[in-house]
């Protein structure tokens, strides 16, 4: 029978076609393009998303997808494994299908409006992007082995520097997108020397058992446990270390790549400056594809980090202490999109941080609440920078409110899901990262203090949501451009609709707090999380977690912590009200004096890090040249200027004088017969 | 039949390209190099080979023929292909027919004689990656500098005499030790070995059949033999510190010399060597494995450091040369089933990129008469098509999956990873990898400072859409580029083939 796993593999295919055809009748009959290609986009999304929610009811009767279905190299059997791709479809994939396939629908629509209508060139190349990425990260989502998925991450990478880079003209985007891709290639050498450890240990690279193949977290359980699997046995003995420091390392090396993509500390810089791109790309990058991938890969392969206690605990840290790294920096910040980038960074380290504390259904929900309010909140602040004719200074706006309520109202709700207040998803996505982050860091200390810095987040958070909005929408506009706004069709205000519903309310799928106060167990994700595939379950990661990591779940009722992070939030967006409401609001951040510059200048990460590119790499660079001009070119030159001159020399010889002959005849026999005579000992 | 009638075809293009017309020669030496193609292709899709050459394998379109004798050792001519040559035989071919279209806007002067060295260089190239017998190949392979030499001289830059001549002694002084080297070995194997057949001194070596010479030892002759044989081919490859030859080189090269001299000449290089040094002399290899890894690591770190300080993207890119061979290297060291493979297959991956790198300069220099980084600034906006394939190209040579070149590399790494032969593989291939970083920094800089950014041109030429010869050759062979890394079965299937019996006859390691 046919069903939905048949045209699984249609879902990444569709975005790729469209970016052929944009790439092939964009080259060719430009004219031939229906609105520059974002028509085929919007079909080919649009059928991707539809295809996801057929595969997502598929997956809902609990039946899951783990074929082999490209054999990529061939290896040698017997000696060597095969590369191949593969297609994994369960709860976990078929639900991040539909997050991603639903985001880029939206955000091509919305393309509509921010580009074709506003007269932009290129738009072939635009959205052919738009469909690379689309369809890596699609790809990405559902492959069921690691080289796979390593593979279609590099080709993330690729599509965030075409799009970054966009507007190639000017000088800021080429130069952001370089910098997206190196410090994210930064972290993929990590991650593909992780890769490539993790075959030559285990022989597979597979995420899950497919048939009697058994996938590498699986055979790493195995090994930990004691069984015997000799081909990683052989491997621990030619390197010489134990499994579990071996494992621990490749957990190390895979994170790496993790804290690339998903703009950890230290290597977030690139994500603020990508917002050279258009905004609707940032949308796509911080909400539903780059940045996503990497705390997905996480989740990907759960089972392999659910057995090591010391690399949670360091996700967690980092998590945590991005969290509130990046939201300290965004209190201060001018431009809209500059704090919404760092609200990214901030939110993807809540959910490093419930990955870290073992909150795999936690991390999975704020992945989706995020996904949609953040999308929103970019795709609102497009909207309000169409408004502006391209001014992305808060300081410039105000008012706004009445004149667009479409997205005021939609963007608020975006905003109240950020903050995460009470009942809308960020509250319980968030609320849900805490708790777990407090129950286990209760006999952890290091994820205790993860969630001390998650917490105080929250504060700063409410407050940088409720500036933003504040500055933006309320009070009197401050410019002539904010009295006048450019007007939006509906192509912006449709994608804001549907994301303004969805941010209010997707957070009811999963309300654990309810169950103590109702009774009513409405935790749809857990239930979710718990089917499929046996090895890649909520239940058999909770049994790694206890057994072998060692985590152990305080005894706590949610409802009191919920109360405290809701409290929190509130006091945030209690004090923005305050500072910055009225009709002439004052820059309240000055009066931090020099804290506000180190904010400002985020903390002078970015100094450091062009220092180490510019200042140390460069001029080693210069000097290696210098080395190779002067000393290996010049030993090289002089060896053959000492055979040239020494040439030259005996060619002196060469007189064409008999008696000069004669004389070397003479003084050669002389030499000869001195030489024998010596040797023969004659004297 | 096939190796002779493709040599001949060649031998005689050329010598018909030479004596042609001026206005015809392009087009003919296009032509005709169409037909060495086509034998190649036809030759790889029916290819019936298995195993490796040297080692007893089923070689294919095998032609052996007894010359003269010297005392008891028979000279003769010997050729044949297994699945490693047949891999380099076809990327000559391809590369060649490509780099000869890309010619025919930059080269305007001297044209039949151009194109007839050109088509001569070909065939030494595939008299190289054929031949079975030692002389046969040694004459192969010193004729190839003859062409390339006055093709450098000639049609070069401003410096191309010391260029050409440098090119020239260096490479030549190599061959010498490495030939000195080989016939130490020859003459230790004495009475067992009846022809220079390299099949058969291959065997008798594994047999154990070297004795002693001049008093020095079997196994330290066979030391000194590898040894000599290293450095012979190190200086090919090249191999820091015996690099600086190649900058220099490819500086003052028309750019489809560069094509031919960065895709296929340095493979060279890394083909003898694993043809001799790997599979010889597996014990040495072993017995050398450390050494050479450090110069693997060297020089896959060092020459990317080269490349990320100059200004000028021709030396960016022979540079970069030297880092990927380096990679090259690492895989043969690690000796095992990727490793091996990973070599050969990085050799014809990077040949084709590479290539479409050098091309992609070129395209930009026939335009702009200039390749500095400085001088030119925003030209996608002027050279579209020409942009969007350099950038591709450089996404290859970064290694973006789905490309070539990530095949390879990621099959080396792979091996590296494995290797039980080399003590600590895990860490040289850890810190080698590190490659892929500077890689992507030198040519994300230098796309970002020339394509994108303003528009500015400081240069008397008008920046215009590239010829269409030029686009062509540029979009074939990144769509070649593109079909290895997405089906890199095509050919990774025969070279695992060929590759493992080194691994088992040469001692089980």
């Amino acid at each position: 029978m046919v069903g939905a796993f048949d045209f699984a593999a249609a879902v990444p295919l569709l975005p790729f076609a469209s970016f052929v055809v944009a790439i092939l009748a964009g080259y060719f009959t430009p004219r031939l393009l229906p609105k520059g290609g974002a028509i085929p986009g919007i079909i080919a999304t649009g059928g991707s998303l539809l295809l996801s929610g057929w595969l997502l009811v598929t997956v809902s009767g609990t039946a899951t997808f783990n074929e082999e279905i490209y054999t990529w190299t061939t290896g040698m059997a017997g000696e060597t494994f095969d590369l191949s791709f593969g297609i994994l479809i369960d709860p976990l994939s078929s639900y991040m299908l539909v997050i991603v396939a639903l985001i880029s629908f939206l955000v091509h629509v919305f393309s509509l409006g921010y580009m074709n209508d506003e007269g932009e060139t290129g738009l072939p190349r635009y959205y052919a992007g738009l469909g690379l990425f689309s369809f890596s990260m699609l790809a990405f989502v559902m492959a069921s082995n690691i080289l796979m998925a390593f593979m279609f991450f590099e080709l993330v990478g690729l599509c965030s520097w075409l799009l970054i880079g966009f507007w190639f003209r000017e000088p800021g985007p080429p130069s952001a997108a370089k910098k997206a891709f190196l410090v994210t290639r930064f972290g993929d050498y990590f991650f593909l020397i992780g890769v490539v450890a993790i075959f030559a240990t285990f022989g597979t690279g597979l995420f899950a058992p497919r048939g009697d193949e058994l996938g590498f977290p699986q055979l790493a359980a195995d090994v930990l446990a004691g069984e015997a699997v000799p081909v990683v046995s052989n491997f621990l003995g030619t390197i010489g270390l134990g499994a579990e420091t071996w494992f621990a390392i490749m957990g190390l090396l895979v994170l790496g790549g993790v804290i690339g993509k998903s703009a950890q500390f230290p290597l977030h810089t690139w994500l603020p400056d990508a917002m050279e791109g258009p905004t609707p790309v940032s949308a796509l990058i911080h909400a539903a594809t780059m940045v996503a991938a990497g705390v997905y890969l996480i989740m990907r392969m759960f089972g392999f980090y659910a057995q090591l206690p010391r690399v949670l605990a360091l996700i967690a840290l980092v998590g945590g202490f991005t969290a509130l790294f990046a939201a300290s920096i965004a209190l201060v910040k001018r431009e809209i999109k500059q704090v919404l980038a760092y609200s990214t960074i901030s939110q993807y380290g809540y959910m490093m941080l419930a990955l870290g504390a073992g909150g795999y259904v936690a991390a999975t929900f704020h992945l989706m609440t995020h996904a949609i309010f953040k999308a929103l909140l970019f795709l609102g602040a497009g909207s309000v920078i169409i408004a502006m004719h391209h001014n992305e200074n808060m300081w410039d706006m105000g008012g706004l409110k009445d004149k667009m309520p479409v997205t005021y109202y939609t963007f608020l709700s975006g905003s109240l899901a950020l903050a995460g207040i009470f009942p809308f998803a960020g509250f319980w996505s968030k609320d849900e990262v805490l708790y777990e982050a407090l129950i286990h860091g209760l006999n952890d200390p290091i994820i205790l203090l993860a969630y001390a810095m998650g917490l105080v987040a929250v504060l700063f958070t409410g407050f940088y949501t409720f500036r933003m909005v504040i500055l933006t929408f309320h009070g009197e506009a401050r410019t002539e451009t904010a009295e006048d706004p450019h007007g939006v069709r509906w192509n912006v205000k449709f994608p804001l609709v549907v994301l303004g519903i969805l941010a209010a309310t997707v957070g009811f799928v999963n309300m654990a707090p309810v169950k103590e106060l109702t009774g009513m167990d409405i935790t749809y994700l857990h239930h979710w999380f718990e089917n499929g595939i046996h090895e890649v379950t909520l239940g058999e990661y909770h049994h790694l977690l206890e057994e072998v990591a060692g985590y152990h779940a305080a005894d706590l009722a949610p409802f009191l912590p919920a109360a405290l992070s809701l409290g929190l939030a509130l006091l945030g967006a209690g004090l923005a009200w305050i500072l910055y409401s009225g009709p002439e609001p004052t820059a309240h951040t000055d009066k931090l004096g020099s804290i506000k510059t180190l904010l400002y200048n985020n903390y002078y990460q970015d100094e450091y890090q062009v220092w180490l590119a510019e200042g140390v790499t460069m001029p080693i660079a210069r000097v290696a040249d210098k080395f190779d001009q002067g000393i290996i070119d010049g030993v090289v030159n002089a060896i053959s200027s000492i055979a040239l001159f020494s040439g030259s020399r005996i060619r002196r010889l060469q007189t064409g004088r008999v008696t000069n002959y004669a004389a070397m005849l003479t003084l050669g026999l002389v030499v000869i017969v001195l030489v024998v005579a010596l040797v023969g000992g004659w004297f | 039949m096939m190796i002779e009638a493709l040599l001949v075809v060649t031998v005689a293009s050329a010598v018909a390209v030479m004596f042609a017309d001026e206005e015809i020669a392009g087009r003919l030496a296009f032509g005709l190099s169409l037909l060495p193609l086509a034998g190649s292709l036809l030759m790889l899709l029916g290819f019936d080979g298995s195993g490796n050459a040297l080692l007893g394998g089923n070689i294919a379109y095998e032609t052996q023929v007894d010359w003269i004798s010297l005392g008891d050792i028979t000279v003769g001519y010997h050729v044949g292909v297994d699945g490693i040559s047949i891999a380099l035989l076809v990327l000559t071919t391809v590369l060649m027919s490509l780099a000869i279209l890309s010619a025919w806007t930059p080269i305007d002067e001297r044209q039949s004689q151009f194109y007839g060295l050109m088509l001569f260089m070909e065939a030494s190239l595939i008299g190289v990656f054929t031949a079975l017998d030692f002389l046969a190949w040694f004459v192969a392979w010193e004729f190839v500098l003859v062409p390339m030499y006055f093709l450098i001289a000639i049609w070069g830059g401003p410096r191309r005499k010391y260029a050409a001549i440098k090119f020239f002694v260096y490479t030549n002084v190599a061959s010498l030790v490495m030939f000195i080297g080989f016939i130490a070995l020859v003459f230790g194997l004495g009475d067992s070995i009846t022809s220079l057949g390299l099949p058969e001194i291959a065997q008798a070596l594994h047999a154990g059949q070297l004795g002693s010479l001049a008093g020095i030892a079997p196994e330290t002759l066979k030391a000194v033999a590898f040894v000599a044989m290293f450095a012979g081919f190190a200086v090919k490859v090249p191999l820091v510190p015996f690099h600086t030859w190649l900058p220099d080189a490819h500086v003052e090269a028309p750019t489809p010399v560069s094509v031919i001299l960065a895709g296929v000449l340095l493979k060279m290089g890394t083909y003898a060597m694993l043809r001799f040094n790997f599979t010889m002399l597996p014990d040495q290899a072993v017995a050398f494995a450390i050494p050479i890894a450090i110069f693997a690591v060297i020089s896959v770190i060092y020459g990317a450091m080269l490349a990320l300080a100059q200004q000028d993207l021709k030396r960016i890119v022979a540079y970069s040369s030297i880092s990927s061979m380096g990679y090259v290297l690492l895989g043969l060291v690690a000796y095992n089933l990727y490793g091996l493979g990973g070599a050969t297959f990085q050799m014809v991956a990077h040949g084709l990129i590479s290539g479409l790198m050098f091309m992609s300069v070129g395209v930009i220099y026939n335009v702009a008469h200039t390749r500095m980084v400085g001088d030119l600034s925003g030209i996608a906006d002027r050279m579209p098509l020409t942009a969007t394939i350099f950038t591709a190209a450089a996404f290859g040579y970064m290694g973006l999956p789905l490309m070539a070149g990530f095949a390879g590399e990621l099959y080396i790494f792979l091996g590296g990873m494995q290797s039980t032969v080399l003590p600590g593989a895990q860490l040289f291939t850890a810190v080698a990898m590190f490659g892929i970083v500077i890689v992507a920094g030198y040519l994300l800089l230098a796309m970002q400072r020339v394509l994108f950014g303003p528009f500015d041109a400081d240069t008397d030429h008008e920046i215009v859409p590239a010829a269409v010869t030029d686009r062509v050759s540029i979009v074939v062979l990144l769509l070649l580029v593109i079909l290895l890394g997405t089906a890199p079965d095509l050919i990774y299937g025969i070279i695992q083939d060929a590759v493992q019996p080194i691994l088992t006859i040469g001692g089980g390691f």
